[in-house]
């Protein structure tokens, strides 16, 4: 008991004798929420996170973060088609953070400085599973599996690692340089065992593999060109335009050289197929494609499939595009092409609410050129598969990976239908090892959700100030001409920049505000990490619930929930 | 994946004990915990801002009002500096009383006094004016929430033009209060003090700037902090920071600086903001918003009364820029700039 | 040696000897030369301390407070209607145990407006919690100045020390001043147990609910009741120091065996002794000078009448609509005993009313007259400058 002094003064603090926790209805909670480069990134990096490390000047730390989603930072530094910033918050801000920027200068960085991935050698009595394809999906899946402690047999029908890395994207949106160091590094992993000019069918078995091996992944390429003819009609001198992107690539040049052509699709190869024709010297290059140049107006669906950067590269470098064009017929002489004739297309829900190409009679023009290229896909070679591969391609259950009715067997990459980026390939094999981990130790694999993003409407934008992202120099189209890689690198100061300019959705930034704007000193700052990964505590005492803090966090990662 | 599963910070997850934790933070706490004022509270933050920002070797007269009583109601006291209520009109005074104490006894503590806008612009005015006259070395701060809010909400000479109170309510004759908020600062600024400056509980970089640099000042220094009361004004208390940033951005609460009666600083406006952004947030203004010709009227009349302040200070224009960061009111990873 | 002084300008010198650090005062007539008196001896360079001429007197009293609790001996004075304005400051102060002294130079209070000498301003904070000493002469209220300090401090209780304006304030004559050696020597270094200092910081004016407030005031009580030791003890001390004492609570003067009694505060009783003694055939009296009415010595009073037969009870004051102030409580502790004394309540001197020899003889009258007591009388009121029905 208290007794009562002289004039009843009381004693300093004691208020905390009064808990006015017990006034709350609703209580602030930490929620870490995924930031929406993270939901969008098809290899499951989380930029966010190696964002935060790289404006507090940890570049290592940020690139280890990094890895441990994408091994290969250098390479989809460069040719990402970067979802991660069409989804950046940030862009109804100002302009979204140039996250592939941060990406490829610390893969850059990386290289220069030697950084070795942070991951523990599984030793030889690791249990082996075997990965079919270096490409981007086999590599991924490989590194992921070394790192949840399995040794790795990897064959590939070629001689050297990198798939379509390297047979199919041209040396001046990716040095060869890069890509023979970043897969290097990878392949010297100790748990891999790399086994090139390997191919299945011919030189290995399914069987025999399965039968050394606990698991395997199936990480084939999409080599074989798909049969194409308009109306039936098929020039004598087609090639496809990955085969001619192919010898490009790795010869330097084209087997023949036509005056104008046309090239019918609008995926990366189409894109990738044009410059190349351009930088040899072919006046008219076309493009004709079903749907539009991708802009962040234009829906998703409507949207050629090439990266954005690069199309906007490839009309810079003059390359026509005919947009919603579909080609109704050619015009030969004889066996040779001398037009196409084009009509207006689109794609329109039908009364199925499928979407469906429609064209529009009426709507017919003659293009005048002298040779026409598909590229309007490949499939995979079924060769080897044992009936895997259904009408080119193979069946997976969507996340993990794991083929349909064969357990033990995954697959991801080109091999999927709906997949056909670098990145995506990296996060199928990603998610595949996860999911080849689970299978080996004997756990389900439980359907997973989808991140699902912070909106920006619940960012506090007041305590954040108008900056203009950081932009690579890039090559002049006029000088563009041999393998020089067009986009330059950020410096040191555009990537603070851009680590400085993120809003950290989701994540604490440890900007103080929650502990300064509580009025009742309910908010404790703590000196190490808390257990959440944010670096305040609530003190449920004396928290009113008030929602301040939450009201003012800037980055969402605070919420109030009922009591 | 999944996203982190929800989880609060709590005990159990630190190494330490909350209380040492407690006892550990990095900022003098000159309030503690467990005092009682309702959610949300814009005084008590304001009150917490400023003694974290003027240090344990100060004391402190507190005029009578919402902060007086929610802060010690015997036993328990939340101040952990030395403290004074006496009355509501004599906190100045009782001030001048203490650092003549302080002086006369060559001891260098800081006095200061804490009154509402009651004992600021009304009843404390006669005290406030004779300190100031004198020159007595005391920091006297405002927090001003622009009414009576202690005795149940009724109109004070700092309450907003057409606000409702419980004695300026609105009715067949009457659009709220009649009158204009009193333009303390100028008043204060005609004592010719060293320094005098309002600020808000929006912009705490600002006000913690603006309090250590009224400590060291020699003389009398007058600090007027906006601090919204979410049950006088009728807003969630979640948003007493949002209510009081849109007083500032509209225009209706300026943030200045003067010297001897001279404007030496202003807060620019960065995001500009019509009046009716700040008033529909709050009941106390619903008034405003019927359909009817005097309602609109009065909604002009708030407009014209930003624009005249926003004007009068170059609040926007030539002062103003747009990235401005005097007024601290951004963020960055690591914090600290607001410790 | 004794110096011929104005009172107000002795008592200027008093305080000064009781180095005060902190002085808060605003000028009203007739407190006004005490202050000036105070501000010269800062001026000059003879006292060390921060004279504060605040704004008004709610503000003197709250400057005096806020320097008390910060640890500076503080002192102010005031009259009348800055009483009046002072009152809520004068209640706080004391309800918050905070010593400190004040001289009240006694004046009518308004309205209508009168600056001349009652006692109505002192009377109207009777209830303040304040400790009241009143002064029968200007070196009673030297001496009595210098004891309040140390009653204040020892009992954590601001004192009020009440001396008759015009009457004693300016009346100049010869004063034995004491020396800083002896005040230094009988009033230590300013000390309160529970002042304010950031080493230890106390929040002091709490809000005290129900639950404790009674217990507030109970102890607040005790220590006015306690303080009467006190208020004993330094009269005697400092008697010691300078050779003069004043009865502690009341001192019992002029013949001490006569059974009619005449209670009185302040100045008046010097005009009444004068008066007895120039009238020898008139009845002689026994005079009680009430020097502590704040706190009320129920037992020493009682103790001072013992054997009287007749109390009159003169005052300075009135509470309007009942009578006497004093008189009342005078009569309700006399209540008990056995053959109390008749008493007789009567006012005279409002408002700076001349009282002059023949008051003595009118106050004999009462009892000679047989006639049973009126409960109250302004004895001095001429009922005839009145309209009828006001008489």
């Amino acid at each position: 008991m208290t007794l009562i002094p002289p004039g009843a003064f009381a004693r300093p603090g004691t208020s905390l004798d009064f808990k006015t926790g017990t006034w709350r209805v609703e209580k602030p909670i930490h929620q870490r929420r995924a930031a929406p480069c993270h939901a969008a990134c098809p290899a499951g990096e989380d930029a966010q996170a190696y964002l935060a490390q790289v404006e507090m000047g940890n570049l290592r730390g940020a690139w280890e973060t990094l890895v441990s989603a994408n091994p290969l930072p250098a390479i989809t530094g460069r040719v990402c088609h970067h979802p991660c910033e069409s989804a950046c918050n940030r862009k109804d801000y100002d302009e979204a953070i140039t996250i592939h920027g941060v990406e490829r200068f610390l893969g850059d960085r990386a290289m220069q400085e030697g950084w070795a991935y942070p991951v523990a050698d599984p030793g030889r009595d690791a249990p082996p599973v075997a990965v079919v394809g270096a490409g981007p999906a086999g590599l991924s899946a490989a590194y992921h599996l070394v790192r949840a402690g399995y040794r790795v047999t990897l064959v590939e029908a070629m001689p050297v690692a990198g798939g379509t890395m390297r047979t199919a994207i041209p040396r001046y949106r990716l040095p060869t340089e890069t890509l023979d160091q970043e897969l290097e590094r990878l392949l010297a992993l100790p748990g891999i065992h790399f086994r090139p000019q390997t191919k299945l069918g011919r030189d290995i078995s399914l069987q025999e593999l399965q039968a050394e091996h606990q698991a395997l992944f199936l990480g084939p390429g999409r080599r074989k060109g798909r049969e194409w003819s308009a109306d039936f009609a098929v020039p004598g001198d087609l090639h496809t335009g990955l085969q001619l992107l192919e010898a490009w690539v790795s010869e330097g040049t084209l087997p023949d050289q036509p005056r104008s052509v046309a090239i019918v699709g609008g995926g990366n190869t189409a894109v990738d197929l044009a410059r190349v024709l351009r930088r040899q010297g072919v006046e008219n290059v076309h493009l004709i494609s079903h749907q539009r140049v991708p802009a962040p107006d234009v829906p998703a669906d409507d949207a050629m499939r090439a990266t954005y950067r690069e199309v906007s590269q490839a009309i810079e470098e003059g390359v026509i595009i005919h947009e919603h064009r579909g080609v109704r017929r050619l015009i030969l002489r004889g066996e040779r092409v001398v037009g196409m004739e084009l009509v207006h297309m689109k794609k329109l829900a039908g009364p199925d609410g499928r979407l469906r190409r429609v064209a529009f009679e009426g709507t017919e023009t003659v293009l005048h050129v002298d040779h026409v290229i598909p590229a309007i896909g490949q499939d995979v070679d079924p060769e080897g598969f044992n009936g895997l591969v259904v009408r080119g391609q193979i069946m997976v259950e969507p996340w993990w990976g794991e083929v349909a009715d064969h357990t033990g067997i995954f697959s991801g990459g080109d091999a999927r239908s709906d997949h056909g980026t670098v990145s995506e390939a990296v996060g199928d094999g990603r998610r595949a090892a996860l999911g080849i981990a689970r299978r080996l130790s004997g756990r389900p694999l439980e359907p997973q959700a989808t991140l699902e993003p912070i909106p920006y409407g619940d960012l506090n934008l007041h305590y954040f100030e108008s900056l203009p992202a950081a932009r690579e120099p890039v090559l002049p189209p006029d000088q563009r001409r041999g393998l020089e890689e067009i986009e330059g690198g950020l410096d040191g100061s555009g990537v603070r920049n851009e680590a400085h300019r993120c809003l950290s959705c989701g994540d604490c930034l440890a900007c103080d505000n929650c502990w300064t704007l509580c009025p009742d000193q309910s908010v404790l700052k703590t000196r190490d990490v808390a257990a959440d990964g944010s670096h305040y505590v609530f003190d449920y005492n004396y928290c009113k619930g008030c929602g301040i803090c939450a009201h003012e966090c800037p980055t969402g990662y605070i919420r109030m929930v009922p009591e | 994946m999944n996203a982190n599963p929800s989880k609060g910070s709590t005990l159990a997850e630190i190494p330490i004990s909350i209380e040492t934790l407690r006892s550990r933070q990095p900022r003098f706490r000159g309030l503690e915990s467990g005092h009682r004022a309702c959610q949300g509270c814009g005084e008590a933050l304001a009150a917490r801002l400023t003694t974290e920002a003027a240090g344990p070797d100060v004391v402190v007269a507190n005029a009578t009002g919402c902060l007086e009583v929610f802060t010690t109601p015997w036993p328990q006291s939340a101040w952990r500096l030395p403290w004074i209520h006496s009355v509501f009109g004599n906190v100045a005074a009782v001030a001048a009383g203490m650092e003549a104490a302080l002086k006369q006894q060559g001891r260098a503590t800081q006095v200061l006094a804490f009154a509402g806008d009651g004992g600021t612009f009304d009843i404390g005015f006669q005290a406030l004016s004779g300190m100031m006259e004198r020159g007595h070395n005391v920091m006297f701060v405002c927090f001003d929430n622009e009414a009576y809010m202690n005795t149940g909400v009724q109109r004070s000479g700092s309450t907003p033009h057409a606000a409702m109170t419980t004695t300026s309510p609105p009715g067949r004759e009457r659009m709220g209060k009649r009158h204009m908020k009193k333009d303390i600062l100028s008043i204060i600024a005609a004592h010719h003090i060293p320094y005098a400056a309002t600020a808000s509980v929006a912009f705490p970089s600002d006000l913690r700037k603006k309090v250590r640099r009224a400590m060291d000042t020699e003389g009398a220094s007058f600090l007027q902090i906006h601090s919204p009361c979410p049950l006088g004004w009728g807003h969630d208390g979640a948003k007493t920071i949002e209510v009081a940033r849109l007083a500032v951005q509209t225009g209706l609460f300026p943030i200045i600086e003067m010297e001897r009666g001279e404007l030496i600083g202003t807060l620019p406006i960065r995001n500009p903001r019509p009046v009716s952004d700040y008033l529909k947030l709050q009941n106390r203004f619903r008034h405003l918003f019927a359909d009817d010709f005097r309602a609109r009227k009065e909604l002009e009349h708030l407009q014209a009364i930003a624009d005249r302040n926003i004007e009068r200070y170059e609040l926007r224009g030539v002062r103003a820029e747009s990235y401005d960061t005097e007024g601290a009111d951004t963020v960055h990873r690591g914090g600290d700039r607001w410790a | 040696m004794p110096l011929a002084l104005e009172g107000s300008q002795a008592l200027a010198r008093a305080i000064a000897l009781c180095r005060p650090q902190v002085v808060a005062a605003y000028p009203i007539t007739p407190q006004t030369h005490i202050v000036e008196g105070i501000a010269k001896l800062v001026a000059d360079g003879q006292l060390d301390c921060e004279m504060v001429s605040v704004e008004s007197e709610h503000s003197a009293a709250s400057v005096a407070l806020g320097a008390a609790v910060a640890g500076s001996r503080a002192y102010t004075a005031s009259a009348s209607q800055g009483i009046l304005l002072m009152a809520e400051v004068l209640f706080d102060i004391a309800g918050l145990r905070v010593p400190l002294v004040m001289t009240c130079a006694n004046r009518a209070l308004s309205g209508p407006l009168n600056i001349w000498n009652d006692q109505q301003d002192s009377m109207a904070m009777r209830d303040s919690g304040w400790i009241q000493l009143y002064c029968a002469t200007n070196q009673e209220a030297i001496d009595t100045t210098v004891q309040a300090f140390r009653i204040a401090e020892r009992c954590e209780l601001p004192v009020m020390v009440c001396v008759d304006g015009f009457t004693l304030t300016h009346t100049l004559e010869p004063l034995e001043m004491p020396t800083q050696e002896q005040v230094d020597g009988f009033l230590p270094p300013y000390f309160f147990r529970h002042g304010l200092h950031p080493d230890e910081p106390r929040s002091l004016g709490t809000l005290v609910g129900p639950e404790h407030f009674s217990e507030v005031r109970h102890a607040h009580h005790h220590a006015l009741l306690r303080a009467q030791d006190e208020i004993v003890q330094a009269d005697a001390d400092w008697g010691e120091v300078v050779g003069r004492q004043y009865g502690g609570l009341l001192e019992v003067r002029g013949e001490p065996e006569a059974t009619l009694g005449i209670l009185t505060l302040g100045s008046v009783l010097g005009t009444l002794e004068d008066a007895m003694e120039e009238n020898p055939d008139l009845p002689r009296a026994r005079f009680i000078k009430l020097r502590s009415f704040r706190p009320f010595p129920a037992q020493a009073l009682r103790e001072a009448c013992a054997g009287l037969e007749h109390l009159i009870v003169l005052e300075r004051a009135l509470s309007p609509g009942y009578g006497g102030i004093v008189g009342p409580e005078v009569q309700a502790v006399l209540a008990g005993q056995s053959s109390p004394p008749k008493i007789y309540n009567v006012a005279a001197g409002l408002g700076g009313r001349d009282m002059s020899l023949e008051l003595y003889g009118r106050l004999v009258d009462l009892i000679a007259s047989g006639r049973e007591p009126e409960p109250f009388c302004i004895i001095d009121a001429d009922p005839m400058l009145l309209p009828e029905e006001d008489r």
